[in-house]
């Protein structure tokens, strides 16, 4: 099968995109940030656009490789007729982006839309507030190749979108797809508003797809519409009764020519793309893929990474950052940023360990301690009194004391009762109040049995 | 007096705002129902901010440019609390929510809005005939159209019922009105004025202007209006010259001034018009103006390009009028005209055709304006008709291509964005004709200069 992709998010600006009212518009109550520009009442004419938002477009489309169009840019009016639209037309940009690639699916353009309002058919109202906040909408080839193909591209792809800075995440992308299998016709599916949403239609499309041509039927190029609570593709229309947009330039909005310069500046000041940075720090940190795509997940944790691996074996800090700091701020339910835990202080925690200041199960507990916590983790050590590693002979001590004393225990590992161990193992750290490392404590009881 | 003059009076309180705006109420209410200019009134608002002004007179405070005028409002631009109709049915009980820009510069200037004015339809009209509200007297030569589309607003000057008014011009809807009523009429380089607020006909064309009685007027009125708005992006960014130091300072000579005459702008027109004409262009020679003669080779272009851009931007521009927000879908309720338009940009816009008409017409569209700019390179305006023949009667019904041959002289103007003039150059048994007067984009003022001349010599 060949699936292309195209998918609409919302661009993270403060004002719309031809006008200044606000963008929080599920906070706000229906139709309280609108004004007569984003309603098209009779005679309102657009602002000029939203120069962050052109920006962030221009961002995106550079870190999703696209070339930028040095010639002018101007926005088209697509012409529907549906209660959201209040003017009967949608404003959408020529591309500003063409021709880029995303882990080898390649994209054929970047644009940018003004957002409809919010119809809601079982109350018969419509909610403008939505009205006009800026979409970017990237469009993919037909370079993929299955379901989970799809989800693997989408879900980095909001990784970019997340790093750009500029976009608003998964919660508010819209997507269509389109795919066909050999003998068929394109098929395109609308009215899909998330990651397992993509999935799950073209799971069910290829499926019935399949089934179909099983049965000599062939596909027909049409328009699908997903319907998310039950999980199944309906059709819309065929293409005979494909809508025609009559597209036209917007009169309104005068011809912009991209400034050479101003792409110069965004090349700048934008981040290193998450799949690039995934392949370098592989590349230069020595570090396993998987470790890496995880700590890439987050910008802000990948900065830290960086820092943290100029004073720390990298393998060692990658191993730390991806199993015990990601499943503290995980547990926390909280982004890396919003954890308030600094390079320096993930810095301080892995030296203690490689230095033998405390033991690898005290740092687990340290890092649990250290979200949103301005104390080092020497402090955080101290007042749970952690310090210290429990040196060869203070651990056989305990380790004949927990086998003198749990002598059922022993039998039971004896005849082969493996989980005894741990209970063991439980026993010692008690004793030596954590300060004992687990590895050699293990080591030391079998020896000792 | 002329608008100017008046003005002054006002300030010195010789003449009070209260006084002004009460001789035109007079006028209005005694003749409205005659000659239909006005579609809404607001006499007690005006009368309030006429007190207002003579007040701030009084206390010595500053006031506007426009201060204690009295002035009048195509239906078509927004003014707060006034009926936005358009003359259409679809927006028969439409109030502005909110003031285009030239309307809170009028206010700002201390200008009295006394009313909206009759136009047709969404000003897709050459005759207001085609209002929704009813046809408009002619008040120049009774029994006769007055022009349109924006007719009430000419109406309501030569009538005498205002100082000042704005119409939109988007083929020639200021000027043609201004010939046939025998005042002036101005439409200005596109991008002078801002459109916000200004419903649409043809976005690409639409240009809101001035009518007066006199030069002075429309010096004021533009210097209140014109200029760049940051919430309009076809306005340029441009220091605008003072048009009524312009007005004042004028010379009454045309020395040195070189005059273009279009050969095919004569020959398309009735005789006893370009007669008439011709009688106004003698002045100029002996004002010291330079005679140029001009060709223009796409007249027959002209028509069919401006009408096949102006039914797509029209329909597109009508989709709002879906029927869930507004009175009633506009297919629905309106003319013949109007729905004529939306059918045939719905037709041309399509995506099989469009190719073939559409991105044609923005092609000739551009052949048209270069052929103007190079015409205008070596002479400082071009003068000849505004319209090609006299206003017909009211009631007698024209076929669509008749009614668009009034159009044909003022749509170039549009197509190439350069500002034009209509100015009253004589009459033919008693209907006024009107000169046109055309120049190179931002040169407005070249205009007023030679309008301002050309009133002195009467």
């Amino acid at each position: 099968m060949k699936c292309g992709l195209e998918i609409h998010v919302q661009l993270e600006t403060d004002s719309k995109l031809f006008c200044t009212c606000h963008t929080n518009y599920q906070e706000a109550s229906p139709n309280t940030n609108i004004c007569f520009v984003c309603l098209n009442q009779p005679g309102a004419k657009p602002y000029p656009p939203n120069q962050k938002a052109m920006e962030g477009a221009i961002k995106i489309a550079l870190m999703l490789g696209c070339k930028i169009s040095d010639d002018v840019t101007y926005f088209m009016r697509k012409h529907y007729n549906y209660p959201d639209l209040s003017s009967g037309y949608q404003r959408t940009s020529i591309p500003i982006g063409f021709e880029g690639d995303l882990n080898g699916i390649r994209i054929r353009e970047v644009h940018i839309e003004e957002d409809p309002g919010q119809y809601k058919p079982d109350m018969g109202i419509v909610d403008f507030n939505r009205s006009g906040i800026p979409l970017i909408e990237i469009v993919t080839e037909p370079d993929i190749n299955s379901p989970e193909e799809a989800r693997i591209f989408l879900r980095e792809l909001i990784r970019v979108l997340e790093y750009s800075g500029n976009a608003r995440g998964e919660g508010t992308m819209r997507a269509d797809v389109n795919i066909s299998l050999e003998g068929g016709k394109r098929v395109e599916i609308k009215n899909i508003n998330s990651i397992k949403g993509a999935y799950k239609a073209l799971k069910f499309e290829m499926v019935r797809q399949k089934n179909l041509i099983k049965r000599g039927v062939t596909i027909k190029q049409e328009t699908r519409a997903f319907l998310e609570s039950q999980m199944i593709t309906v059709s819309m229309r065929l293409k005979e009764e494909a809508e025609d947009y009559r597209y036209i330039p917007d009169p309104d909005l005068p011809p912009m020519m991209a400034q050479e310069d101003q792409i110069q500046i965004i090349k700048e000041k934008m981040p290193e793309p998450p799949h690039i940075k995934t392949q370098r720090f592989v590349e230069q940190y020595g570090i396993e893929k998987e470790h890496a795509k995880v700590i890439t997940s987050e910008l802000e944790l990948a900065d830290a990474f960086e820092e943290v691996a100029k004073k720390v074996n990298p393998a060692f800090a990658a191993l730390w950052m991806r199993d015990e700091l990601k499943r503290v701020i995980y547990y926390n339910k909280m982004t890396f940023a919003q954890s308030g835990i600094t390079s320096s202080q993930i810095t301080e925690l892995l030296k203690m360990i490689e230095n033998k200041e405390i033991t690898t199960k005290a740092a687990q507990r340290i890092i649990e301690k250290m979200p949103n916590n301005p104390s080092t983790p020497k402090q955080i050590a101290e007042e749970l009194g952690l310090i210290g590693v429990i040196e060869d002979e203070g651990i056989i001590k305990a380790v004949k004391q927990v086998i003198d004393d749990n002598p059922k225990a022993v039998d039971d590992y004896k005849n082969g009762k493996k989980e005894s161990l741990n209970y063991l193992v439980g026993q010692v750290m008690r004793l030596t109040r954590g300060k004992a490392e687990p590895a050699k404590t293990v080591e030391l009881l079998k020896q000792y049995i | 007096m002329n608008i100017m003059n008046k003005l002054e009076s006002i300030k010195n309180h010789d003449l009070t705002a209260l006084e002004n705006i009460n001789n035109y109420i007079k006028i209005i209410d005694k003749n409205n129902s005659k000659i239909n200019a006005f579609l809404d009134i607001n006499e007690e608002e005006a009368i309030k901010t006429a007190e207002n002004i003579d007040q701030k007179i009084k206390n010595g405070e500053q006031t506007g440019d426009l201060a204690g005028l009295v002035i009048a409002i195509k239906s078509n631009i927004n003014v707060e609390d006034f009926k936005i109709s358009a003359a259409s049915k679809t927006l028969e009980t439409y109030n502005g929510s909110f003031d285009a820009t030239v309307i809170q510069r009028i206010k700002k200037e201390d200008g009295i809005i006394v009313g909206m004015t009759n136009m047709d339809e969404f000003a897709a009209g050459s005759s207001t005939e085609t209002s929704y509200f009813g046809q408009t007297e002619n008040p120049a030569a009774p029994g006769r159209i007055p022009g349109g589309s924006s007719g009430g607003s000419a109406a309501a000057i030569a009538a005498k019922m205002c100082d000042l008014s704005l119409g939109s011009d988007t083929g020639g809807s200021i000027r043609n009105p201004a010939s046939h009523c025998g005042v002036i009429g101005f439409k200005p380089t596109y991008g002078l004025v801002s459109r916000q607020g200004l419903l649409d006909l043809a976005m690409s064309f639409d240009q809101i202007g001035p009518f007066a009685n006199d030069t002075s007027g429309i010096a004021l009125m533009m210097d209140a209006i014109a200029g760049f708005d940051e919430r309009e992006c076809t306005t340029i960014e441009w220091d605008v010259p003072q048009f009524k130091d312009i007005n004042e300072n004028s010379q009454n000579l045309l020395k040195g001034i070189k005059v273009g005459i279009v050969e095919q702008f004569m020959e398309v027109s009735d005789d006893h018009i370009v007669n008439i004409i011709e009688g106004s262009i003698d002045k100029m020679v002996e004002m010291g103006a330079e005679l140029v003669e001009l060709s223009f080779d796409h007249i027959d272009l002209c028509l069919p390009t401006y009408y096949l851009i102006n039914y797509v931007e029209f329909f597109s521009a009508t989709r709002k009028y879906d029927g869930r927000k507004y009175g009633y879908k506009i297919e629905d309720v309106c003319g013949e005209e109007v729905l004529r338009r939306i059918h045939m940009g719905s037709y041309i816009s399509q995506k099989e055709y469009s190719g073939k008409y559409y991105k044609k017409a923005l092609q000739a569209r551009s052949l048209i304006r270069n052929e103007m700019k190079k015409l205008l390179r070596d002479v400082d305006v071009i003068a000849g008709p505004t319209v090609p023949k006299l206003p017909h009667k009211l009631g007698k019904s024209l076929d669509t291509m008749d009614m668009y041959a009034y159009d044909v002289l003022t749509v170039i103007a549009n197509l190439a964005g350069i500002p034009a003039a209509s100015m009253p150059s004589g009459e033919v048994k008693g209907i006024p004709v009107g000169l046109q007067i055309q120049a190179k984009p931002l040169e407005d003022e070249k205009i007023i200069h030679l309008m301002k001349v050309m009133e002195s010599m009467d």
